[in-house]
């Protein structure tokens, strides 16, 4: 990018001395340029985009969607292999492990300085917020979630991605379902109810208990998918399949950390019980549950909100979010990163440099349920006195960052997805009923020694 | 014609006989200019073709990551192959749903075809038109609905299926055979009219005189099919079920789009070997290992077309 600014520039010093005719040369217009982002879902909100426009008319930002495992698993590779590729791409935070082994892949973001672009972004649109000029990562790391930004921190501590949203965890469930269970339907109640997960499964029980046999019959449940108990366990602690042993690339533990054996038995004994539905989250009978009924409660991440809107909009009112068992959880979190490859990085990192900015995850927030990962806002008041009427005037603002202020670092490893999958695929065998628990987990065991291998 | 030896135009300066001069162009196509205008072809087939079984034939002998360390390891690929047991699952499953969607395939496309060479028809180019509507629409919306007809709560098949007095849900996602069969189903539905308008086409090129001296020495509609019209129709069934098994061993797309995972779900129900390999090279980056996946199923599909190609040979030799 220096080489095309100090091009003209040469040429036009030269041409004045030349000629030595004293000119009035006019403003210099833009020129207009292309960002092409790679990102999967709502990472990249389509109303920021727009606002974004009216800031710069000269950039045009092109979203490329894609599913997450044909993006970071797939293309990804590809146009690192390729030195190719957008001057975005987005990181889901089960791939940030994989990604993070390769920081050759990326620009670090440590050596970007933002310019004067976004300096006076407010004068435009007066909602979005102004960013100074020479801002790098290692001056805008403060403002984010330590552990969140660690995700984005590559083998070489080179700095590859910017923090999008937090995930969060927290229980949404149905107030009108849970009164007619006879069960509490007071947000605090409610998270009395369950301070422990192995009570949650007890209360699934006991709502089981009253349902009517032709709601059985039906196959309604408690929980939409007690599969979903296993992921939230194991972001509760401080270690999941890797062991941060201070090396690079951590220490495979998945078959030895008791922290993945109680996550996997408590999910076993939640199967078991039936207090689940066995829906698969974002199937078309998932969308249909969650209108009719089917189940009461949802493990939902803060983002997830705005899908129940969106898929259950006749629901309104009938949800409210209380606390998770076992306090605070976290799923999914996006870094935006800048492929080595990138063309336009300048104009990549002033974009990302805005887009992440407190202010604008603020806004997010209100509008999209995308919880912020920048803990300057977990005080605010706005953000803590935010309710959502959609979920019976829930203080989602402050539920959300309670939980999250909870968590701890996890290290995530090279393998993490791959290794994920396996377990899922181990809990999805037992809950069919097709192989009993240890025979599964011995599976398990067994396809991993296959992935690890080489 | 035979006389005159084809020259160029933008060569021979000689004159030309007039009868010729028509024809010249088209003879002259036949020499260099030929090669120019099949080049496209080849050069494509140079590099999406030649130079990628080269690339995956070499990296086959490596273990091989894409952004890390690439090893040469000899054989070990090809041995580790052998002992999967996730491999030999995957080629059980992809014969098991080849097998499910071919022969009835075989069946409904021969039936339709012959409703459609009913002459007392109406709307013929409609109703064959409309057999190809299918085949054209993308797999992703095909597999979208189908996972909706096959869901296990509130799927259509499912509520059918308890009207008849079925007593539980079938799980057409997580139980093998069910599974099996909504795959084969879809795949069915996408190529029983291709393969229909194939048999209708050798059907329609069937002499009428045989229809009319079976009907004559008293055959019936059903006896006349089975005596006249499938043994005439013996090639086509060879071609179309060669060329069935060819893309029946690369399934993909269905169970990929069915499933919605690339392991091929929890008891790998749904790996097929082409989603093996993609399993390999994409989740686990073992682009060596999917590489040596990628040899084996060609050799798999040789073996195949050799059994296919015997059998031709066989049906061949009887008719005469």
């Amino acid at each position: 990018m220096a080489k095309m600014w100090t091009a003209p520039r040469v040429l036009a010093v030269a041409a004045v001395a030349a000629l030595s005719v004293a000119t009035v040369t006019p403003a210099k217009a833009a020129d207009p340029v292309t960002i092409t982002i790679w990102t999967f879902g709502d990472v990249i909100q389509r109303n920021f985009v727009q606002e974004y426009k009216l800031l710069h008319p000269e950039i045009t930002l092109e979203i490329k969607k894609s599913d997450l495992d044909p993006l970071n698993g797939t293309n990804m590779v590809t146009a690192c292999t390729a030195h190719n590729g957008p001057d975005i791409a987005a990181v889901e935070v089960s791939y940030s492990g994989y990604w993070r082994s390769y920081p050759s892949c990326f620009q670090d973001l440590r050596q970007m300085k933002t310019s004067s672009a976004n300096a006076n972004a407010s004068s435009v649109v007066p909602a979005s917020s102004n960013i100074a000029a020479n801002l790098s990562a290692t001056s805008i790391k403060k403002d984010y979630l330590p552990w969140r930004w660690a995700q984005g921190v590559g083998y070489n501590d080179s700095v590859i991605g910017l923090p999008t949203d937090v995930g969060g965890l927290e229980v949404a469930y149905r107030t009108d379902l849970f009164k007619k269970a006879g069960l509490p339907t007071d947000r605090a109640k409610v998270g009395k109810l369950w301070p422990t997960w192995d009570k949650f499964i007890a209360v699934g029980k006991q709502y089981l208990g009253k349902l009517s046999a032709k709601d059985k019959k039906a196959g309604k449940g408690f929980i939409d998918n007690s599969g979903t108990i296993y992921a939230a366990m194991l972001n509760q602690g401080t270690s999941k399949y890797y062991l941060n042993d201070g090396t690079d690339t951590g220490k495979l533990i998945y078959d030895k950390n008791p922290a993945v054996k109680k996550a996997w038995d408590t999910t076993v004994t939640a199967l078991q019980a039936g207090i689940g539905t066995r829906i698969g989250q974002f199937s078309s009978d998932w969308n249909t549950g969650m209108s009719n009924g089917t189940f009461a409660t949802i493990l939902a991440p803060a983002w997830m909100m705005d899908y129940i809107k969106a898929q259950a909009p006749d629901t309104k009112g009938k949800w409210d979010i209380a606390d998770m068992p076992g306090g605070g959880g976290n799923q999914g979190g996006t870094q935006l990163t800048i492929p080595a490859a990138a063309k336009h990085k300048q104009e990549a990192w002033d974009f990302m440099a805005w887009y992440l900015a407190p202010a604008q995850q603020l806004r997010m927030f209100k509008t999209y349920g995308l919880f912020p990962s920048t803990p300057s806002l977990y005080t605010d008041p706005s953000l803590v006195g935010f309710k959502d009427p959609f979920f019976n005037n829930a203080p989602v603002g402050k539920i959300y960052a309670s939980g999250i202020v909870k968590l701890k670092p996890i290290f995530e490893g090279k393998l993490e997805r791959a290794i994920d999958t396996a377990f899922g695929a181990g809990l999805s065998r037992v809950a069919a009923k097709k192989m009993t628990s240890a025979k599964s987990w011995a599976q398990v065991m067994a396809d991993l020694k296959k992935v690890v291998s080489n | 014609m035979s006389a005159q030896t084809p020259t160029s135009p933008w060569r021979s300066k000689a004159p030309k006989p007039k009868k010729v001069k028509g024809v010249t162009g088209i003879a002259s196509l036949n020499g260099k200019w030929g090669y120019l205008f099949t080049a496209p072809f080849f050069v494509m087939f140079l590099i999406f073709g030649l130079a990628p079984i080269v690339y995956s034939t070499y990296i086959a002998f490596f273990h091989w990551d894409p952004l890390g360390d690439q090893t040469f390891n000899g054989l070990e690929n090809f041995t580790n192959l052998l002992q999967d047991d996730h491999f030999w699952n995957a080629l059980r499953n992809t014969l098991n749903i080849w097998a499910l969607s071919t022969f009835p395939q075989m069946a409904m496309s021969i039936g339709l075809a012959a409703v459609l060479r009913n002459k007392k028809l109406k709307f013929k180019t409609f109703w064959r038109t409309i057999l190809l509507v299918p085949n054209i629409t993308s797999v992703i919306a095909v597999a979208i609905v189908f996972g909706q007809l096959f869901g296990r709560d509130f799927g259509l098949i499912n509520l059918f299926l308890s009207y008849l007095g079925m007593p539980h849900h079938i799980d057409f996602i997580e139980e093998t055979i069910p599974g099996h069969i909504a795959i084969a189903t879809m795949i069915t539905w996408r190529w029983v009219g291709y393969n229909a308008l194939i048999f209708l086409a050798s059907m329609l090129a069937i002499p009428e005189d045989l229809y009319e001296s079976a009907s004559l020495d008293g055959a019936s509609a059903w006896q006349q099919f089975i005596y006249v019209t499938l043994p005439q129709l013996k090639n086509t069934i060879t071609f179309v079920l060669i060329v069935g098994t060819i893309g029946g061993l690369q399934v993909f797309a269905e169970p990929l789009t069915l499933g919605g995972t690339m392991d091929g779900g929890s008891t790998r129900q749904f790996s097929t070997l082409t989603l093996y390999l993609y399993e390999q090279a994409f989740i686990n980056n073992k682009w060596g290992y999917a590489a040596a996946v990628g040899i084996l199923i060609t050799f798999i599909v040789l073996i195949v077309s050799g059994i296919n190609f015997m059998i031709t040979r066989r049906l061949a030799s009887e008719e005469q």
